[in-house]
């Protein structure tokens, strides 16, 4: 293996690795935020590793999906880690899938989820379940533009290209489309992650969940791995911001110096994000359940605008 | 306190003069076990009029032990009759609900616990009563949810039965009565201090007015008047109580809506409320306080300034609060138009509290039937038309103001003089009443005394008792994901309702 197919697939593993970090930075900074002291940075990691050694609890009524669903879950979104650049702007599965099989990669653990939710056949996850699949398909549309929007920047949907061309264009790489674009995708990665406004990933309130209704049946290893995809979720959607529409950054080639510099400027990106997804949290409540179609319908049309302003620029439409 | 005594045939034509002319609604219905003195249970109707409270009292002769139901014409006569039926084995005739209302299926058929010969062991040999039936509602797309009596965060145990089609509520039953601890019963046998032990615990967080209708039953049941300087410091505490449930209300609403910074703020005011509270005498939730006759805590000049210095600037920390809440649109989004309680159903059950007055029913005890120092420490009522989740918000944000101002109003007010002493124990058979505006609503005691100055029976309205029933129609037609927001609006007591 060279060293960039090396550094690619150590960033990936770093990504997994150092996803529930950045779960504890955003919890630690909300905390702050609300004049609370919050737990440690590594919490999450404490929270992970009691789940593993519990033992699995099954309900009675359950069949093999709900035994399947943490690893179907944690593998698909752990391949997604490998399709998406951070600190070098190649990717170890780059070959292999775009930005769309990222898309879809995504979209199956979702499917297994809400399954999940089903599965056991109590009223809660039946409700987290469907009230996920309305979310969803509002959501995916929304991604897809955001996404394509960055694609024709790039003239290709490969990720780490993708990074690639963002990271040579520095300044040139503020234009409107983009922005747009970004501002789409932010939207998307707080429905898609559960997060405020359109999910509160701290309620105990049974009849408001949605990500943690589905997942109430779930203990043990099980529900440590569903968590841990959670935060990779996050992670996956934050790096895909930070590298596809914040300029500068990605190194693009595997010398040390590059790399460094390059993964200096990821985590600091993913501070400043980290610090945005925090500051939403701590300004804005849920919303209404039937406000979120709205909510997600404002990100899709500002990723339709985006590819519309991008196909201005490149085609002169 | 005036009584009429007609018979069960009677009963609805008096109570339908005293709700037409009065006009008088439907307090509380007291029942007790009078078989060895008059061969019957005497089932008390208590109206409150206005300026006076009114009882209706029927004697029901033993065997058969029936009267007609009221229900007919006070909707809430319903509830209470339902808890006489289980608890004395009193049948009331066209009674629209007969089931059980507090006691599960463990409890056996045919054991009535407030009954003077209610023997437990006895009552362990009888078989278990049927399975309570929810009301089915059918149709197509149409799903039970059953949520409780254990959640998932860490609050009081209540099954709640959902019947949605989609998201909208259909209908809504409400199942309690798993913490009913027989405080009632506890109660008879026990002499004044330990009754008031009980009544600081019948709902924790609104300990001092029930302590204080508990005492102010004894007062009036021995025919005594506590001294100005005890009335008095019992406004400060019926608000300063009033200031930290509020408080602790707005802050669930704001963690309801997933808006945690307002919580957190409003939760901080509360903690400095509470305190404070332990300042004065030692415990946070006011209890210790009242007693019999007075107050066993007096407040000395210095802490009475800090108190009054304090509450100003937490009124101050409160206008912020205020003002935070009121200018997050997503907030407010989500509480305006939730949970509508009509106001013809919050008059008919009987709603009380702040819960009724969002709806605008005008209802306050503190100025309808002034006790301690209320009649020169007057508080206006805050009344407000909407019924939703944001009406019950304001109507409790102004409360929390008065509150404040009323407790500096009081403390400046406070004459030099006793605190109030041991009272003379009341004649066997005696009777009286004690009331408070709880930050729920109206707390009502009755209470007769036995032999010795024990306790005969005490008979406990709290007002969640009488709310519960009112939170099905308030979030009739609403999604589900709402129903928490709605039912924290209301934030009733479990174990008040339970006792």
């Amino acid at each position: 293996m060279t060293r960039a197919g090396a550094a690619a697939f150590g960033q990936s593993l770093a990504l997994i690795a150092l996803a529930p970090l950045l779960a504890g930075l955003i919890k630690r900074l909300k905390a702050t935020l609300q004049n609370r002291r919050g737990p440690d940075l590594i919490q999450p990691y404490r929270d992970l590793w009691k789940a593993m050694r519990k033992e699995t609890v099954v309900s009675e009524t359950a069949s093999w999906v709900t035994l399947a669903v943490p690893y179907v879950v944690f593998g698909g979104t752990a391949a997604a880690a490998f399709l998406v650049p951070a600190a070098l702007a190649d990717t170890p599965l780059g070959p292999a899938g775009d930005a769309i099989a990222l898309v879809y990669l995504l979209a199956v653990p979702r499917f297994f989820l809400a399954l999940g939710g089903l599965d056991a056949g109590s009223a809660f996850g039946g409700m987290g379940s469907s009230r996920e699949m309305m979310i969803s398909s509002s959501a995916e549309p929304a991604l897809m533009l955001a996404l394509f929007a960055a694609a024709l920047e790039a003239g290709t949907t490969n990720l780490g290209a993708m990074a690639r061309r963002m990271a040579e264009l520095g300044w040139a790489g503020f234009n409107p489309g983009l922005a747009l674009a970004a501002a789409a995708l932010f939207l998307v990665a707080l429905a898609e992650c559960g997060r405020l406004p359109v999910d509160n990933p701290a309620t105990h309130l049974e009849l408001t969940m949605v990500h943690e209704a589905m997942i109430l049946e779930q203990s043990g290893r099980g529900l440590g791995l569903i968590e841990w995809a959670g935060m990779l979720k996050l992670a996956i959607f934050l790096t895909l911001l930070a590298d596809l529409f914040l300029p500068w950054g990605a190194a693009l080639g595997a010398d040390w110096t590059q790399l460094g510099l390059g993964a200096a400027l990821c985590v600091l990106k993913l501070c400043a994000l980290a610090v945005a997804v925090a500051l939403v949290e701590t300004a804005t409540a849920k919303l209404r359940l039937f406000r979120v179609p709205d909510f997600l319908g404002t990100a899709f049309v500002l990723a339709l605008l985006a590819l519309l302003s991008q196909g201005v620029v490149r085609i002169g439409l | 306190m005036a009584e009429t005594r007609v018979s069960c045939a009677r009963l609805a034509q008096a109570a339908r003069r005293l709700r037409d002319e009065g006009p008088c609604r439907l307090a509380t219905v007291v029942a007790t076990d009078d078989r060895s003195a008059e061969a019957a249970f005497v089932v008390r109707y208590v109206f409150a009029c206005p300026g006076r409270f009114e009882t209706i009292s029927a004697a029901v002769p033993i065997p058969g032990a029936c009267c007609p139901s009221l229900a007919q014409l006070f909707p809430v006569a319903a509830l209470f009759e339902r808890e006489l039926r289980e608890f004395f084995g009193v049948r009331f005739e066209g009674h629209p609900d007969p089931r059980r209302l507090l006691l599960h299926e463990l409890w056996p058929e045919g054991a009535f616990p407030l009954r003077k010969d209610f023997k437990p062991e006895a009552a362990a040999a009888l078989p278990a009563a049927p399975p309570y039936a929810f009301v089915p509602v059918e149709g197509e797309g149409v799903f039970e949810i059953p949520v409780g009596p254990v959640h998932a965060g860490i609050i009081e145990p209540g099954h709640f039965r959902f019947s949605v089609a989609g998201e909208p509520i259909i209908r809504l039953e409400a199942r309690l009565g798993y913490v009913h601890r027989g405080i009632e019963k506890l109660a008879e046998g026990a002499r004044a201090p330990q009754g008031l032990r009980l009544a600081e615990r019948v709902s924790g967080d609104n300990a001092f007015a029930h302590s204080l209708a508990y005492c102010q039953a004894w007062e009036r049941l021995a025919g005594v008047e506590v001294p100005r300087r005890a009335a008095v410091l019992r406004v400060v505490g019926s608000e300063l109580e009033r200031m930290h449930c509020h408080l602790a209300d707005i802050a669930g609403i704001a963690t309801d809506v997933g808006f945690p910074f307002g919580a957190m703020q409003a939760l901080r005011l509360r903690e400095l409320v509470l305190r404070r509270a332990a300042a004065w005498c030692g415990d946070r939730f006011l209890k210790g306080i009242n007693a019999p006759g007075g107050v066993r805590c007096d407040l000395d000049a210095v802490r009475a300034r800090e108190l009054a210095s304090f509450v100003k600037e937490s009124a101050r920390g409160f206008a912020e609060l205020k003002r935070l809440l009121g200018e997050t649109d997503s907030l407010m989004d989500r509480v305006e138009g939730t949970g509508e309680l009509p106001r013809r159903v919050a008059e008919d059950l009987g709603g009380v509290g702040p819960a009724a007055r969002a709806s605008g029913v005008d209802l306050d005890l503190r100025r309808d039937l002034p006790y301690a120092a209320y009649a020169d420490i007057p508080i206006p009522v805050a009344v407000r038309p909407e019924g939703d989740v944001g009406a019950r918000m304001a109507v409790k944000f102004e409360e929390f103001e008065r509150s404040a101002d009323a407790v500096v109003r009081a403390l400046g007010a406070l004459s030099e003089g006793p605190c109030g002493g041991p009272i003379p124990e009341g004649a066997p058979g005696a009777e009286g009443m004690g009331w408070a505006e709880s930050p729920r609503g109206e707390v009502l005691y009755w209470l007769r005394m036995g032999p010795e100055g024990t306790i005969a029976r005490l008979k406990i309205k709290d007002p969640s008792f009488v709310n519960w029933p009112l939170l099905p129609w308030a979030v009739r037609g609403d999604i589900v994901p709402d129903f928490p927001l709605v039912n924290k609006s209301f934030n009733l007591s479990y174990a008040g309702n339970d006792r």
